[in-house]
Parts: C-alpha cells; sequence; structure tokens
C-alpha cells in the first residue's frame, strides 16, 4: 500500500507536526517550573556580593555555558535541600504521602484481588446482586459520601490519624473491576489442573493464580499507588493536624504561608512529582495497557 | 472430618473472598450514601453535633458558677446552694455549651441538682468527664436527648433554600461550563492526537509517554505550575507580550479576572488530560482492522472522508467511554477550584459543597447539594448512553 508519491507524504508530515507541537506544549510548563525550581533565591558573586534574583525577569537568560545558569544566577539543587528546613516538617509530610500511599496499596492489594477473583470466577448466593450494587455505586460522586465519612470517623476518634485516612479507602470498586475483569480473561486451565491433583480453591488461589496473576496486580497496584499519592481532598478534610499532612495538602500550605517564594514552591512541586514520572517511566506499560483494559469495559 | 459439598465451600470461599470488599463498601460507601440522603433532609450541623462530646471538668465549673472553692464546699449546707443553683445557666454558661429552648426546659424539669451538689460537697465528682455522660448521670429522666446528636428534620428545606442561594445557581453553572467547554475539546484534541500517532510515524512510544506526564502528575502540583504560568508578571504574558505588545496587549492577571480565571483553569485541564485520553483512543484506532481504511482508498475515499465516515463512527465506544468519563470528572472538578479560584464568582458545585460543610458547618445544606449533583451526574450519563444508543 506504500505509495512513492510525494502527496502520500503529506499525512506523515502533518502528524509529526501536530505531535512535536502537542509535545513541546505538554513538557513546557515541567521545564518552565524545574528552571524555576532550581534559581536560587539569592546568590553571591565571585566578589561577594549578595544578589537578588527575580524569576519574572524577560527574558530568562538561560545559559548551559560557561556553567548553568538562569536569571543571572547559577542554577543549584539547593532548593530541594531548602524546603526540608524552611518548613521542618515537610519530612512528615514525605513520610505520611508513603505510608497513605504505601497502605492503601497494599490493603488494595490484597483485598481487591481476592473479591475480583470471586466475582469472576466462584459461584456463591447474592453474587449478582452485590455485583449490581458495586456497580451503581460507581456513579456516585464522591461529594455524596464525603460528608458521612468525615463525621463517622470524627466520632470513633480517628480524625487526623492514619487509620482514618486509609480505612475507608482501603478497598476500592475501581480496583476490584479491574481485578475482575483481569481474571476473566485469565486461562482456566491452569486452575483446573491444580484442581484435577487435588487442591484446594484456597490454595490454588495462593499458589496457582496469584503467582501468575501479576501482571493484573502489578497494574492495579501502580494505580493505586499513584491515586494515592496524588490525592488531594481526601486528605485535606480528613488531615486538619500540620502533623498529619499530605505532600498534596503540604503544597497548598506552601502557597498560603510562601507564596512569594516560587522557588521553593516550584521545588516542592517537583519533588512530588519525581518520584510519580519514575514509576511512569518504569512501568509504562501497564500503565497504557491498564488505560485501554479500562476503556475497553467501558 | 466433614465433607462439605464442593458447591457449599465454593460459596463459603467465594464470601471468604468477597467479604471484606463487601463490608468496607457497606461501611464506608453505601451507609455514607444513607445517610448524605437523610442529612439532606435536616440541618445537620457538626458544631450542633460535637458540643455534647467535649470533656470538661465538674469542679472548676461548679466553682465558677457557686463561686464556692471544691474544699470548702462541705462546710455549705446544701440547701442554701442549691436555692441560688440554676442548671441552665450552669450547664450553658459554666460548661459552655449552647442548648436549644426544647434542651433548656428538659434541663430545668429533669436536671437532679440536689444530686449533683451533695456530690460535690462530697467530693464525689471525676475531674473529667464527657458533658454528654455528665448530663446523662445527672439528669433524672431524658438524658439520652444529650447523649446522641440527632439533626433537627426540615424536609425539603435544604432543597427550597437553593432556589434562593445565588451560589448555588453560580457554582452549578460554572461546573455545566467547565464540562461543556472542556470535554468537547479534550475529545476532540485526543482523537486527533490519537490519529496522528496512529499513521506511519517513527517514536510512538516516546510521544505517547509524554502525553501521559501530566495525567501521572498530582493536580496539586499542576496547579502550582500553572500559578505561575498564569501569573501577572509570569511567562504567558511575557510571550503574550513580546507578540503581541505593539498591538497593545497588556498583561492580563489570569486568575483574578473573574471572567477569564475559570477558562484559564479549563485551559489547563484539557492540557493535562486530552494526552491520557489519547491512549484510548490509540487503542481504539489499532483495533480498527486497516482492511478498512484500503478498502476505503480503492473507492477513492479522501482522507477526511475517512475519518469522518470511517474513524469516527469506529471509535464511537471510545468516544462514549472518554465523553462520560470526561463529563463525571468535569462535573466534579475540585483541586484546581480549590487551589486556583479566589473569587466566588469562578467556584464550581463541589467546591461549593465542600465550602458549606468543612467551612460553613452546613452539612445538611451540603448534603442537600451533593444529593442535587448525584441526580445530575445519574441523569448525564444515562442521556449520553441513550443517545449514543440511538445513533449507532
Amino acid at each position: 500500500m506504500e505509495k512513492k508519491s510525494s502527496k502520500k507524504n503529506w499525512p506523515v508530515i502533518i502528524s509529526y507536526i501536530i505531535l512535536i507541537a502537542y509535545a513541546i506544549a505538554t513538557l513546557f510548563p515541567f521545564t518552565w517550573a524545574l528552571l524555576v525550581s532550581l534559581t536560587p533565591i539569592t546568590y553571591t558573586d565571585e566578589n561577594g556580593n549578595p544578589h537578588g534574583v527575580n524569576i519574572f525577569d524577560w527574558p530568562p537568560n538561560v545559559k548551559l555555558f560557561p556553567r548553568p545558569s538562569a536569571f543571572g544566577a547559577p542554577l543549584t539543587f539547593q532548593n530541594y535541600k531548602l524546603i526540608f528546613e524552611v518548613v521542618p516538617l515537610y519530612g512528615r509530610w514525605l513520610l505520611n504521602t508513603v505510608i497513605y500511599a504505601g497502605l492503601l496499596t497494599i490493603g488494595n492489594l490484597l483485598l481487591d484481588a481476592l473479591g475480583g477473583y470471586a466475582f469472576a470466577r466462584l459461584k456463591f448466593p447474592l453474587k449478582d446482586m452485590w455485583f449490581t450494587l458495586f456497580l451503581a455505586t460507581m456513579m456516585v460522586p464522591s461529594q455524596v459520601t464525603l460528608i458521612p465519612q468525615y463525621n463517622m470517623l470524627v466520632n470513633y476518634g480517628l480524625v487526623n490519624t492514619y487509620t482514618g485516612m486509609f480505612l475507608p479507602k482501603l478497598t476500592n470498586i475501581f480496583g476490584l473491576f479491574l481485578m475482575r475483569q483481569f481474571f476473566l480473561n485469565f486461562p482456566k486451565e491452569l486452575e483446573e489442573a491444580a484442581r484435577i491433583d487435588g487442591s484446594g480453591i484456597l490454595r490454588t488461589y495462593f499458589t496457582i493464580v496469584l503467582p501468575n496473576a501479576m501482571p493484573g496486580v502489578s497494574a492495579l497496584a501502580i494505580y493505586t499507588f499513584l491515586g494515592a499519592w496524588n490525592d488531594f481532598q481526601w486528605p485535606l478534610i480528613i488531615a486538619s493536624r500540620k502533623e498529619m499532612y499530605t505532600l498534596t495538602v503540604g503544597l497548598n500550605f506552601f502557597k498560603s504561608s510562601y507564596y512569594t517564594y516560587w522557588q521553593y514552591m516550584m521545588a516542592a512541586s517537583i519533588f512530588m512529582t519525581i518520584p510519580m514520572i519514575i514509576i511512569f517511566l518504569s512501568f509504562q506499560k501497564q500503565f497504557i495497557e491498564t488505560g485501554r483494559a479500562v476503556a475497553v469495559k467501558g | 472430618m466433614i465433607t462439605v459439598k464442593h458447591k457449599t465451600k465454593e460459596a463459603i470461599v467465594g464470601y471468604v473472598f468477597s467479604l471484606p470488599i463487601i463490608i468496607t463498601v457497606i461501611v464506608f460507601t453505601i451507609y455514607p450514601i444513607i445517610a448524605a440522603f437523610y442529612y439532606s433532609v435536616t440541618d445537620y450541623q457538626p458544631l450542633e453535633a460535637r458540643k455534647f462530646t467535649y470533656t470538661f471538668n465538674p469542679y472548676e465549673s461548679l466553682e465558677f458558677n457557686t463561686g464556692i472553692l471544691r474544699e470548702e464546699a462541705k462546710d455549705y449546707p446544701l440547701d442554701q446552694m442549691i436555692q441560688s443553683f440554676d442548671p441552665v445557666t450552669f450547664v450553658e454558661i459554666d460548661v459552655g455549651v449552647n442548648l436549644s429552648d426544647e434542651d433548656k426546659e428538659s434541663i430545668r424539669k429533669n436536671f437532679d441538682s440536689l444530686n449533683l451538689l451533695s456530690d460535690y460537697r462530697d467530693g464525689k465528682l471525676p475531674t473529667e468527664i464527657k458533658i454528654s455522660d455528665f448530663l446523662m448521670k445527672y439528669m433524672k429522666s431524658d438524658g439520652e436527648r444529650f447523649a446522641k446528636y440527632r439533626p433537627k428534620f426540615v424536609g425539603l428545606e435544604n432543597f427550597k433554600q437553593m432556589f434562593k442561594d445565588m451560589y448555588f445557581y453560580t457554582s452549578l453553572s460554572n461546573a455545566f461550563l467547565y464540562s461543556i467547554v472542556v470535554v468537547p475539546i479534550q475529545t476532540l484534541l485526543a482523537i486527533i492526537l490519537a490519529v496522528a500517532a496512529n499513521s506511519k510515524i517513527r517514536g510512538k512510544n516516546f510521544f505517547k509517554s509524554i502525553f501521559f506526564l501530566p495525567a501521572v502528575t498530582s493536580s496539586a502540583a499542576l496547579s502550582m505550575i500553572f500559578w505561575l504560568i498564569y501569573s501577572k508578571p509570569g511567562i504567558l504574558n511575557q510571550v503574550l507580550m513580546s507578540l503581541f505588545g505593539r498591538f497593545g496587549f497588556q498583561p492580563i492577571d489570569y486568575l483574578n479576572e473573574p471572567g477569564i480565571a475559570l477558562f484559564a483553569i479549563m485551559l489547563m485541564n484539557i492540557w493535562s488530560t486530552a494526552g491520557y485520553f489519547m491512549i484510548t483512543f490509540l487503542a481504539g484506532l489499532q483495533d480498527i482492522p486497516s482492511s478498512i481504511y484500503e478498502a476505503a482508498m480503492i473507492d477513492g475515499a479522501t482522507g477526511w472522508q475517512t475519518f469522518w465516515k470511517i474513524t469516527m463512527p469506529l471509535l464511537r465506544p471510545q468516544i462514549v467511554f472518554v465523553s462520560i468519563m470526561g463529563t463525571i470528572g468535569c462535573m466534579q472538578v475540585f483541586d484546581q477550584i480549590y487551589f486556583l479560584i479566589k473569587n466566588l464568582r469562578n467556584i464550581t458545585i463541589s467546591f461549593y459543597i465542600y465550602k458549606n460543610a468543612f467551612e460553613y458547618g452546613k452539612m445538611g445544606y451540603a448534603s442537600a447539594l451533593a444529593v442535587v449533583l448525584f441526580a445530575i451526574i445519574l441523569a448525564l450519563s444515562l442521556i449520553q448512553r441513550k443517545v449514543v444508543k440511538e445513533e449507532y
């Protein structure tokens, strides 16, 4: 179907133009934020004279040689260190985020996968009723459940605790569907072979099914971790004490307390994004495959 | 050993496996949904709900009220103390809780002042007690009214109030505006990007990775980055100034300009989701067999015709999915509004719900708003599904 006419190449050229233009548009805000985050707030020149730095200077005067500099100041990673010093709780917020995202991932990994397997493979009474009910609750916006959830946790004294933060999010219907879908496409032969060998359902699940379900399980883990790491509304509501903030809520604190220190705010924004970019780049295939699987389901 | 039939065993294991998720969904999703509907017909006020749950020191409160120190109390005659003791004043002022008229009436009638004061004289009071427990203990009857908060039933009052609430209209129409602008543009942009990426080009995966980047970044961080870009001396204005300054372009304070702020956030939203949805469309495109395109080419169809007559109809399932997901997301947009919107004229409904519940302390009204949002999202999804089915 390849035709060697020059007319035939136009779609490809236009495609390249569109893709490159949009790639630049996508990368530009990140690059700009990174540049500002690497710019010092003040610096001292060779003669020992202190200078203020204005990140709104135009043009930004970016130079790579003799040494990387922008806005007339040498670039440095010091802002990434300084955010931990100007906000001593920043380390705690990082820890909180890791705990919150970690607990959520473990919980969802175990429970959504278990439930997903049961709904995909096992026959039990009222299964269809539960499934329909779960499906229906997916339509409900979070604003509806947020207030009663909060009140419930207040009544049990769980506000500003890790337990209160992760308990309501320990399972996820979306994760259940993802895992159910995965197990539905899972070859039955493996389980049948195990069953003929006399292995019970429980043992089959833990020794045969789960180890072979890694693609589905890892996709669920990545999505859960990412969602929890980036979550803002729930931590905002449930963590009112500064010690319990996560990085996203902490960013809001930066915004209200250090709103002229753009370098710190950008360092904090980029800092919390880097782990997600690393995870994304390492697990690209799962991300994109899951995006695809979810779409097919809809 | 008892031999259980395989079917029964399977049912048991099925429940064991699914019980954790069933329980958490009941407790943290289904109960809250029911509770939200209940709240929506009450005047649920969190401050009211909590006021009897605080603890206090009865000795200190009684010292304030009677003017008699706890060590000296036993020397005072009980009947003299009782004469000048008013339980309502005591609870309201010295313990420090606001009481409704019914509460006052009940305390006046049922409070066992004699019991309390003699315990005070005998030093038999605890030094710290929850207000509800205290009232339970010293009310002859009706003490339960303080044990559990019962919000006042107001019927459809909250829903009626919405009709008079300017910010309800503003925030709801902003959410609609947001969806109407963002969903079609982001969907179309995603399709264009997917079609471009599906042509015979190199570096497909490279572009996919870049376009996915905003989707893995938190909306909080993205909001901060765009705050910088949109700020008045920021780069967007600088670039526009250098391009159009000579035509009289003046820097705009995008996020503080009520007519512009919401559109600035919409642009950011389109930017951050189009690449993500592009993946969905790309998957759809790759499922279209190339023989269809070949046949179209033999029939002499132009690229434009192929796009509208073949690509778009075959992408219908993905378009439905993306537009429904996009609409649901847009109607609930919160993070970006919380971070970037500074005036109430530009807020959306989910932010207004948050404000009512957690800043104004009007959880009944907030729940009613949430119920309305729920109804709207439900209706929109059903309409979208129906429209698409009919067109098929």
